[in-house]
């Protein structure tokens, strides 16, 4: 049983050498990528770069860790302490600083300055993807993290025909279908469902607040007037939800929006990839919009996944690093991988076709709004923003908030304590 | 060794006893009840393994399903995409097999000698051994990565089977020198003294009366190790490759709640999958728990 | 039943060279292992100890930084809440196992039909794993999902059932899961001691007079003393190392309610890149651990004594 496993397995692997090393050169790019994209659209994302950089003559594997995100940093951790670091590994926000400090990832100022990375990629993302002055990662895609999901049905009842633009009309059309018996905010029960929540709020209520809380950690600003009013925005929706919100993962309250049993949900674009595999479509079953501003400006909270890449001593893949950052810049990539993901292109410079959703083709209309008016900022809750311990201090925060009977005042103060705690 | 007389039959000679017939519908009322209540969750996961995951998502995590389909048990052992390829779990549940199998006799073997020689020859820091085992039972396994991690490289084995099957057999030897110890301190000396007594040495004496003495612990330990190493999860996403991946990488892929779609239908077949080989030993292990193992032996 | 009375008759006469060599075996059998969990155990926790008093972040580091590690983690909530609840937990969790575990093992030792169809039954649990518990319990407990739902649909809609998403029980939860996924290991342990046990003891016991539940009472359960201490450190340790059950079942919630110390743990060394901080609240985790384990090694010690002593009389 077990020799003919054996025998079975030698045969797939032998073929599966035999394909990759098909019209190969000698010095053939190679990559091994490190991620965590392991399934559904993601992973179908994933996998349509693997067969471009395949085309394009490289030789592609990849390394996919199921579960959290510090499974994929463990991994990384321990392959870095071991000596064999990833050729290439999807890290982002000031976690590519933190690890280019270390001196051990790749250099990619040549490629940039060749294909004018400086140029077209999005401005925002180019301080990230160049902490210290060089280039060390590659950006995929933008994500909006300020999506307001509606249930058409849900907005039907309450009698709205126009999704609300502040948080005051948010919390007329939220009454309205509290009275017809939809529950009107749809909510999940981990803290970074929470934390996402509240950062689009504090967003609504002033860019200026969320620029000094969440990317500066000015203490007087996290205890300020306007955190605590974002506590009470908070609080009024937390009144809102259904008592059943603690320990449900992110989908079921998306779910619950789109099969109209609650009204509002609001979360970032990867929504679109559940909704498309279970079948419901814009216009119907829901609506999309940026989140409430109460300054009437356009509002954008950005999210990116980008590559890092470490040096490695092997010239088939330092050849191989160059191709594959290459390829993740092609127009052509950034379409077909954003398609599947429900974000839009790193590069401003890409037209979206049909191929994406309405909702898609909004989020790089208003991208362009908030860039011009000065109101798009990076998600906290997402880690684009601070370092991790600040965001789970915050996040300690904003969870018990939410369920509990704090008072904002309160936990405006225990924002500033927690911050401070982990310096 | 079967028929003798054992403790719980007090009334055996009697016809028909009033008090034994209502102790007995208490025994299985309790047993049927406690059951029922372990059996609830493998409900939920069977039936939503016959259940599409469009559905599942549509109308609720349980429920009976609406339409039934027993396509979710083939996709998920040769065609669901786990992991970024669209393998299914048998290349990944070949590759557990590879590592629990040898890891669980290996360490099941040098627990059960390493008992014998704690519990039944004079041995310096017998105690000391045993306390320091214990505490290797409880290093949370977050503490000891990056220290495995380096020692696996400097072994020369990192990402490999036989690193995992050693890291494997290193921790599980303190659990199951833990549970042979403990165990086979109640076996009775006069056994052994008299193996002795007729010249039996250590191996012959551990071959001969120890081994017949212990089926039940040694199915308790590979019970044990079996399902411990086989739900193992992250050690195995952080010291294999991506050719060779344990079986919790690609259950934890199609479970674990993250920021992509989650595949209901397939996930819960994929569980059941799983739970299969852990299943198959606890039932047919189960054959080994004879009664009266001592009183055959002492005779 | 102690390996003292014999052993040194044999030792003090040791007859030739041949047999000096056989007293050498069982020695030499336990190096290997000795050996691996020397280093395995000393090395590695040595490691973690270093690198608690270092100012590694991201990467381990080897410079001393002093005891800082050590007291801050005391004023974040995550912990505190967390060591709180694993006090909570790993009570209440030992205690209702053992006795499910132990009441399961002697109903099953009743001669039941269909004994080895019903051990399975009660033991699959174990071969769950930890995620997949979590996140089928979750669908249970849920309100919204899970019986409360089920008895709504039934036409009883007055059934509350809040346990998960109410901050004061969720914790129970936990409990709850965690039982249902040991219970029947206990019993598997318990069971296969009592298989074990000497049966002379029993029939004396029983020729006194003594009834069923007497006799386990007073003769067998005390008998297997050794096999309840592994079962002790066995749930001991999973208390300890509780992790993916409640981060599937509860995610700590709601709020930080259910959070737990490996949680935290987890999170400084890998997701947060603070390898010093980690490595601290692991040290401060074997710190209690010590001080739990340290009666029940103590009570071992004491109990093997007194054996020692009425052996000798």
């Amino acid at each position: 049983m077990t020799t003919l496993n054996k025998t079975m397995m030698k045969t797939a692997s032998a073929a599966v050498l035999a394909v990759c090393s098909v019209g190969s050169a000698l010095a053939e790019p190679k990559t091994n990528m490190l991620h965590q994209w392991h399934s559904g659209a993601n992973a179908a994302a994933i996998n349509v770069l693997g067969e471009m950089y395949e085309k394009a003559g490289g030789q592609w594997k990849q390394t996919a860790i199921p579960g959290h995100t510090s499974n994929t940093i463990a991994r990384l951790r321990a392959d870095v302490i071991s000596g064999t670091p990833p050729a290439a590994v999807q890290l982002k926000g000031p976690e590519i600083g933190e690890w280019a400090k270390t001196g051990l990832t790749a250099n990619l100022n040549d490629l940039a300055a060749k294909e004018n990375w400086e140029v077209v990629v999005a401005p925002e993302l180019v301080a990230v993807m160049k902490p210290h002055g060089e280039w060390v990662a590659a950006p995929m895609n933008i994500h909006r993290i300020d999506w307001m999901w509606a249930s058409k049905s849900a907005m039907d009842k309450a009698g709205a025909s126009e999704l609300p633009k502040t948080w005051d009309e948010f919390n007329e059309i939220a009454a309205k279908m509290a009275a017809e018996g939809v529950i009107p905010v749809a909510h999940g029960g981990q803290d970074w469902i929470d934390g996402t929540l509240f950062e689009v709020v504090v967003q609504g209520i002033s860019t200026d607040l969320f620029r000094k809380a969440f990317i500066e950690l000015d203490l007087d600003a996290l205890q300020g007037a306007e955190m605590i009013a974002a506590f009470d925005q908070l609080r009024k929706m937390v009144g809102w939800m259904d008592p059943a919100f603690p320990g449900r993962g992110w989908e079921e309250p998306l779910n619950m929006m789109a099969k109209g049993e609650a009204g509002f949900y609001f979360h970032g674009d990867w929504a679109i990839g559940t909704m498309n595999a279970a079948g419901y479509t814009y216009g119907e079953d829901y609506l999309c919009a940026g989140a409430p501003m109460n300054n009437g400006k356009p509002g954008y909270i950005l999210n990116s996944d980008s590559v890092v890449f470490f040096e490695q001593k092997d010239p088939e893949y330092i050849e191989g690093q160059a191709l594959l950052a290459s390829t993740i810049m092609t127009p052509e990539f950034q379409k077909v991988f954003n398609v599947a993901k429900g974000s839009i292109p790193a590069r401003m410079d890409v037209e979206l076709g049909d191929e994406f959703n309405p909702c898609q083709q909004q989020n790089i209309v208003d991208l362009r709004a908030a860039a011009e008016a000065g109101t798009v900022v990076r998600s906290m809750a997402h880690n684009m923003a601070v370092p991790e311990k600040f965001r789970k201090a915050m996040f300690t925060v904003i969870s018990e908030f939410i369920t509990s009977d704090m008072s904002s005042q309160d936990a405006a103060k225990k924002m500033a304590e927690a911050v401070i705690n982990e310096y | 060794m079967t028929d003798i007389d054992t403790l719980p039959d007090f009334n055996r000679k009697k016809p028909f006893d009033g008090k034994k017939f209502a102790g007995r519908v208490v025994v299985y009322t309790i047993l049927i009840v406690v059951g029922l209540f372990a059996v609830m969750p493998l409900a939920v996961i069977l039936l939503n393994s016959l259940r599409f995951n469009a559905d599942i998502l549509r109308e609720s995590f349980i429920g009976w399903p609406s339409r039934i389909t027993f396509e979710n048990w083939d996709v998920a052992w040769g065609s669901a995409c786990i992991n970024a390829s669209c393998t299914g779990v048998k290349p990944y549940f070949v590759a557990s097999m590879l590592m629990v199998v040898p890891a669980t006799i290996i360490s099941t073997a040098v627990g059960l000698i390493n008992g014998f020689a704690l519990t039944k020859w004079k041995m310096p820091f017998a105690s000391v051994v045993f306390v320091c085992i214990t505490i290797g039972v409880f290093l949370p396994p977050q503490v000891v990565l990056l220290p495995w991690a380096i020692a696996l490289s400097w072994l020369g084995l990192s990402k490999s089977l036989a690193g995992l099957v050693l890291v494997h057999v290193i921790q599980g030897t303190c659990f199951t020198t833990l549970f042979c110890r403990n165990y086979l301190i109640n076996l009775p000396n006069d056994l052994i003294k008299a193996a002795r007594i007729d010249g039996a040495g250590f191996f012959r004496t551990f071959w001969k009366i120890v081994v017949p003495l212990s089926p039940p612990i040694i199915i308790v330990t590979i019970i044990w190790q079996f399902t411990f190493i086989w739900n193992e999860f992250l050690f195995a996403v952080t010291f294999s490759s991506s050719d060779f991946r344990p079986i919790t990488a690609a259950l934890m892929s199609l479970n674990a709640d993250d920021t992509g779609v989650s595949e209901y239908g397939f996930g819960s077949a994929a569980v059941l999958i799983a739970a299969i080989p852990p299943l198959v030993i606890y039932f047919f292990g189960g054959r080994y728990f004879v009664r009266g193992l001592t009183q055959g032996a002492v005779k | 039943m102690q390996s003292s009375e014999y052993m040194p008759e044999f030792k003090s006469r040791p007859k030739s060279r041949s047999a000096r060599i056989a007293q050498l075996v069982p020695t030499a059998v336990l190096l290997p292992t000795m050996i691996a969990t020397g280093i395995y155990i000393f090395v590695f926790v040595g490691w973690n100890i270093y690198l608690s008093l270092s100012n590694s972040t991201l990467l381990p580091m080897y410079d001393f930084a002093g005891f800082d590690a050590y007291t801050r983690l005391w004023r974040n909530p995550r912990w505190t809440t967390g060591v709180r609840n694993l006090a909570v937990f790993g009570t209440l969790y030992i205690i209702l196992s053992v006795f499910v575990g132990v009441l399961l093992a002697i109903l099953m030792d009743q001669r039941v039909k269909g004994e080895n169809f019903l051990r399975s039954i009660f033991l699959y649990p174990i071969a769950i794993s930890f995620v997949v518990t979590g996140t089928t319990w979750q669908w249970i407990l849920n309100p919204s999902t899970g019986l409360e739902k089920f008895f709504h649909d039934l036409g009883w809609t007055s059934f509350e059932f809040s346990l998960i998403t109410n901050r004061e029980t969720a914790l129970y939860a936990v409990v709850l899961a965690a039982v249902w996924h040991a219970s029947g290991f206990v019993m598997v342990m318990v069971l296969a001691a009592l298989r074990g046990v000497d049966h002379d003891v029993v029939k004396a016991g029983k020729i006194d007079g003594a009834g069923m539940f007497k006799i386990y009472r007073r003769i067998i359960l005390p008998s297997i003393w050794p096999v309840m201490i592994s079962v002790l450190i066995i749930l001991l340790q999973f208390a300890i190392k509780t992790f993916d059950l409640v981060l599937a079942l509860t995610h700590g919630g709601p709020g930080i309610s259910t959070t737990f110390p490996a949680i935290f743990v987890y999170d400084r060394l890998f997701a947060a890149g603070e390898l010093a901080q980690g490595a601290a609240a692991a040290v401060w985790l074997m710190i209690g651990l010590f001080v739990v384990l340290l009666p029940v090694i103590t009570l071992g010690w004491v109990v093997r004594r007194q054996k020692k002593g009425s052996g000798h009389d």
